[in-house]
């Protein structure tokens, strides 16, 4: 044992003794330093800039609503290629009112039966241009950001709730911390769960725009695809993105499906945010939040739902998208138990009758012998 | 929220009580036993969390779990098995540690949940030191609860007035869930490399059960 331990610990001691970044607490650390992709179409057209490695295969949904697969990928100059897949069908959003409803000016407070939630993982993610620095352990700029659309919900007769609780230090282990704040606030039962961020690429001009006169930055949905909600968290981002498109045509970037989970298997209501980059103005980013946050309320409560005459018809639209989501979810759920189980107890035993035994015997033991067959002597225990 | 969407997050916890009840049966609990403490872990984690000076903790994702832990090293078989559920959590805490900051931090750059990395590494740390179930239950949920600790002790070095929270994510929190996923992890490991070692020409069934592998009385 002595020379597996010797050995592990010698594994463990060059991963955190490396000399690298990791010991520090430098905001954009990740898997390929400063640098960041580009990802060009076959024609050499580029599409978009992201601050990560890419591999073959990952599915990006654009601005007009196209899906790429990535087919290439060129590691030694950060480069990738993708192809045109499909086109992506959005949810239909007939029951939007064709004047949707204003902001409202009303700032006395949310609905009692409308909450959202809001929390941000990386809580020192700041805007050079605006805070100084693109990290600040005692609450970045994201802060201000999560903040206004807090409000900004509010001004449409929404309860929001934000909890600002720090998850340093900024790394990977920032989105096991943020589970505990994204459960406490999903104990509060709210109609959606938001976590909000800035992207870390260089480039500002990837998320600047103007939508309706007003100069805002972009706004990134990300929705993982490591849970069973994914597919239903997809189908509320595309429900977000369909209404702001009409609603405010340009202010969605584009829909990234990114490998993670990020907390999205808490509810199949939850989305991630990015509010621009870091070298983007934070006052900028502000002024996507109103836009962001009428969209989510016609998405959640219907068209109208701020001046309290709109219908619920949203609502239902969005609960019925929301719904084909959800059954994939539980289909999911149920074909990974099945299989999951049938595989371990033929693994065990290698036969199908032991197969059948064994299934029999753990279904006993798990509903305390009302289901299953009772095990003749309990072996319990016997297991190191 | 739709009735839809609490049936699939009632399923989802379902399936989290499953796997734990199967996985707790293995921690020298009864079938009963193993209910109980499952219930406890999924009531705890619906009771307030316990704030104490700088930590907060959560009865069902945190003091549950490591209770369990502490029972199955007070009976443990032999020393040996002891000091490998002692080293086998700090070696974890060490390799999560390292995992955290060398795995990517941005959400596009993720290419694997870390929320499940950490019972990857746990059921494979465990299996290494001593092909153990229960020595992966320890490494997965007091090798956590060391890395929050130690993480929480850095955060006040640096100055960042940070509470450390310990499992206050209930039953759906990194320390339940790593657990879980390491038993289960070295069980398929286990039964996999002992179906190979075992050939199917000394298999003997009953009731589910292998009569002749070194799991059978």
């Amino acid at each position: 044992m002595i020379k597996r331990v010797a050995i592990l610990l010698l594994c463990c001691l060059t991963f955190v003794l490396a000399p690298s970044r990791a010991l520090g607490e430098d905001d954009d650390w990740n898997d390929i330093g400063d640098n960041y992709y580009t990802v060009k179409l076959e024609s050499g057209e580029a599409l978009f800039t992201v601050g990560a490695a890419v591999y073959v295969d990952d599915q990006y949904i654009s601005g007009d609503n196209k899906r790429y697969v990535v087919t290439q990928v060129d590691a030694e100059n950060y480069t990738a290629t993708a192809r045109y897949d499909s086109d992506e069908e959005m949810p239909a959003i007939d029951w939007l009112k064709p004047a949707f409803a204003p902001v409202s000016s009303d700032t006395s407070g949310g609905s009692g039966d409308r909450l959202i939630a809001i929390y941000a993982t990386h809580t020192d993610e700041s805007y050079v241009p605006s805070d100084g620095t693109s990290s600040e352990d005692d609450g970045g700029g994201i802060l201000d950001v999560a903040d206004a659309l807090k409000s900004a919900f509010e001004k449409q007769g929404v309860t929001a709730v934000i909890d600002t609780t720090s998850h340093l230090p900024h790394d990977s282990g920032a989105y096991r911390r943020s589970r505990q704040t994204a459960v406490s606030l999903m104990k509060k039962m709210p109609d959606a769960l938001i976590d909000v961020h800035r992207d870390g690429i260089p480039s500002a001009e990837e998320y600047l725009t103007e939508v309706e006169g007003v100069d805002t930055t972009q706004v990134r949905l990300l929705v993982g695809r490591s849970n069973q909600n994914s597919e239903a968290n997809k189908e509320f981002a595309k429900s977000i993105k369909a209404v702001a498109d009409e609603q405010y045509p340009g202010l969605i970037k584009d829909i990234f499906i990114g490998k993670g989970t990020y907390n999205q298997d808490l509810t199949p209501n939850a989305i991630l945010l990015e509010f621009g980059t870091h070298t983007t103005s934070k006052e900028r980013a502000i002024k996507a939040t109103d836009m962001i946050a009428t969209s989510m309320t016609s998405v959640l409560y219907g068209s109208g739902a701020a001046d309290g005459v709109g219908s619920n018809t949203g609502s239902k639209a969005a609960v019925q998208s929301g719904n084909s989501g959800v059954g994939k979810g539980i289909l999911f759920l149920v074909i990974f138990v099945v299989v999951a189980a049938l595989a371990y107890a033929f693994l065990a035993t290698g036969s199908g009758k032991g197969m059948m035994e064994k299934l029999k015997r753990n279904t006993s033991e798990l509903t305390g012998g009302l289901l299953g067959k009772k095990p003749d002597n309990d072996r319990g225990g016997d297991e190191s | 929220m739709s009735v839809g969407m609490i049936l699939l997050l009632v399923a989802a916890l379902l399936v989290i009580f499953g796997l734990g009840q199967r996985v707790l049966d293995r921690m020298r609990l009864s079938d009963r036993g193993a209910l109980i403490a499952m219930a406890a872990i999924f009531i705890g984690g619906l009771i307030p969390d316990i704030t104490l000076g700088p930590v907060r903790f959560n009865i069902g994702g945190a003091l549950v779990p490591v209770l369990i832990c502490i029972y199955v090293l007070a009976r443990a078989d032999s020393p040996g098995d002891f000091w490998r559920g002692i080293i086998g959590a700090v070696i974890t805490a060490g390799a999560i540690y390292a995992l955290d900051h060398f795995l990517p931090s941005e959400p596009e750059a993720i290419v694997f949940d870390p929320n499940y990395i950490y019972g990857i590494a746990a059921g494979i740390i465990a299996y290494i030191l001593g092909r153990s179930r229960r020595g992966a239950f320890i490494s997965a949920v007091l090798g956590l609860t060391l890395c929050d600790l130690f993480i929480g002790i850095m955060n006040r070095v640096r100055g960042v007035n940070q509470i450390i929270e310990i499992g206050t994510g209930g039953m759906l929190d990194a320390i339940v869930i790593s657990g879980i996923i390491a038993v289960l992890l070295a069980e398929l490991v286990g039964e996999t490399i002992e179906r190979i070692a075992r050939g199917r020409g000394r298999q003997e069934v009953e009731d589910g059960a292998v009569r002749d592998g070194r799991r059978a009385k």
